[in-house]
């Protein structure tokens, strides 16, 4: 999430990406760093022991919806 | 009464002033002294209508005018010319207080001496009261009132100030006092704390130090540790964040162990030590309650451990057989110091059979080896804490903190064929590769070595940590003098 901020501070467009475990501790520091909303996507989880095959079956899946909090205003 | 809405005390640029209490029998000893003497003022600090005769007398039962003019004993009798004191005498004595007022006679009747009697300003009941009245504007933090049928402990559980444990509560005259441990102005930054970057004030890490217990003395090493935990290359949002399970441990070098009472022999890890318990306790609540970092929320770990709570214990110096930690990472000989590092529970790890420092060191590989996981090598850091028995060994055969290194270094590469993923049927492992050279367990200056511990029991422990070197989080040493 601060990295979000760091990127959007620089004007670049940018979108926070996590897997669903990761929702509320998202929150909490999207509210922390005073963002009310963050354009964000979440991936189902689990992460850690997925093979690169799978891992980039997440990220097709998550492509319309990265696109979409990239884009939308 | 906050001090900016006091009225100033003043007396009489010339004469006397005599500050008294009724309770003391040497102030009623000279009531009629003070009855016949001219151009006096005098402040009475419990009973308004004593001394009796005097026509300046003033009532200073708020102990104002015995602050201002800095009364430690009564009665003590001040000359004053031009609003600037000429002298003062402390207790009855008929030479000095005639010398001081130039009137011969003095108190006819009395003895020639007296002592007098502790001022209300040195009473413990009122002490803290004085304390905040005096240096309470000095701290800028919130404050937070709690209803009077409110119980004091429930109250910062309901506002999410405690670690699951009760914590004491931070009173102005407790945050005060705290402050006292260190010469650094209340104000003044100490760190930049994540996960949520506020900025922590020595205030700020006081207030936390109180809440965990803390004496005032444990300050500087609360202080040095929050700077040394607020580092990029400690990482403590890493730390927080990761779904891993460790947490910031300190160990302490220098005078300042002996100094404030902490333990490094017998449960040196464990419980029962007011020092160590408190400080890591203290830089766990700074995190909390000024970074903002709790469990479940930015606090990710699957697991934790109970030292999570605090995880702070010293070196043994006297007894170790290597130098100092500290001085073995640049902190000069007789200086204070924390190091903090990742830090997951101890593990017992047994040899009592080893007499030669090859196999002991062997069996310490072997505990050092299951650190993440037996087949992974090059990510986690670790600390291994040489116990007196074992550190015995090393001393005998004239091994020190760099050969033990060096000898566990080449106990630590790791056969590739045992470590592949899927050896020993186990999927978890590094992935093939044609090259056959071994691997090291941890990287360069991956794993600390420490001393600490009970004369009795041939076994050390093993504390994993986290990810080690950039991205992950590796072991901060900052000296604790700067922070007294």
């Amino acid at each position: 999430m601060h990295d979000f901020a760091a990127l959007e501070g620089r004007g670049v467009i940018a979108a926070f990406l996590a897997s669903t475990q990761f929702v509320v501790a998202a929150a909490a520091q999207a509210k922390a760093l005073g963002y009310r909303e963050v354009p964000s996507v979440f991936v189902p989880h689990p992460i850690q022991d997925r093979t690169d095959a799978e891992m980039r079956a997440l990220a097709d899946a998550a492509l319309e919806e990265v696109l979409a909090a990239v884009t939308r205003r | 009464m906050p001090a900016e809405e006091r009225e100033t005390v003043a007396w009489p640029a010339d004469g006397y002033v005599a500050v008294v209490k009724q309770d003391c029998p040497t102030c009623r000893l000279v009531e009629p002294v003070l009855a016949g003497l001219p151009g006096l003022t005098v402040f009475t600090q419990d009973d308004p209508a004593f001394p009796e005769g005097v026509a300046d007398r003033r009532d200073d039962t708020d102990l104002d005018a015995s602050l201002a003019l800095g009364i430690e004993t009564v009665p003590t009798l001040v000359r004053f010319a031009g609003g600037v004191e000429q002298g003062r005498v402390v207790g009855w004595s008929r030479a000095q207080w005639a010398e001081l007022t130039g009137v011969a006679g003095l108190g006819e009747g009395l003895p020639e001496y007296r002592p007098g009697c502790g001022s209300r300003t040195q009473d413990p009941d009122v002490a803290e009261e004085i304390l905040v009245r005096t240096r309470g504007g000095s701290l800028r933090a919130r404050r937070l009132e709690i209803a009077a049928l409110e119980d004091e402990a429930e109250a910062l559980f309901d506002r999410g100030f405690t670690d699951g444990l009760p914590v004491v509560a931070p009173t102005p005259a407790r945050v005060l006092r705290m402050l006292e441990g260190t010469s650094r102005k209340p104000d003044e930054a100490v760190a930049v704390v994540p996960p949520n970057l506020a900025e922590a004030t020595v205030e700020k890490v006081a207030i936390n130090a109180v809440l965990a217990g803390c004496r005032p003395e444990y300050l500087p090493v609360v202080l040095a540790a929050v700077e040394a935990a607020c580092t990029d290359e400690f990482n403590a949002h890493g730390l927080l964040a990761t779904t891993w399970g460790a947490g910031p441990a300190i160990v302490v070098n220098g005078p300042i162990r002996a100094e404030i009472g902490m333990n490094w022999a017998g449960n040196a890890l464990g419980q029962g030590n007011r020092a160590n318990s408190t400080i890591g306790r203290a830089l766990q609540l700074v995190i909390r309650n000024v970074g903002g970092g709790r469990p479940q929320e930015v606090d990710r770990a699957a697991l934790g451990h109970p030292g999570k709570v605090g995880f702070c214990f010293a070196e043994d110096e006297e007894g170790s057989p290597f130098e100092p930690l500290a001085q073995s990472r640049g902190v000069p000989p007789g200086r204070s110091a924390v190091t903090v590092f990742a830090a997951e529970g101890p593990r017992g790890l047994a040899d009592q059979i080893s007499r030669t420092p090859e196999s002991l060191a062997r069996s310490l590989a072997q505990g050092l080896r299951s650190v993440c996981h037996w087949k992974l090598p090059g990510g986690f850091d670790a600390s291994l804490v040489l116990s007196p028995e074992h550190g015995r060994t090393f001393r005998e055969a004239g091994w020190d903190r760099a050969r033990l290194h060096w000898e566990l270094d080449e106990l630590l590469l790791l056969d590739r064929a045992e470590i592949t993923r899927g050896a020993g049927g186990i999927e978890e492992g590094v992935p093939a590769r044609a090259s056959d050279r071994p691997v090291p367990k941890f990287r360069p200056g991956g794993y600390m070595i420490m001393y600490a511990g009970g004369g009795a029991g041939m076994f050390s422990a093993v504390i994993g940590g986290w990810a080690g070197g950039p991205g992950g989080s590796a072991p901060v040493t900052r000296e604790v003098d700067p922070w007294r």
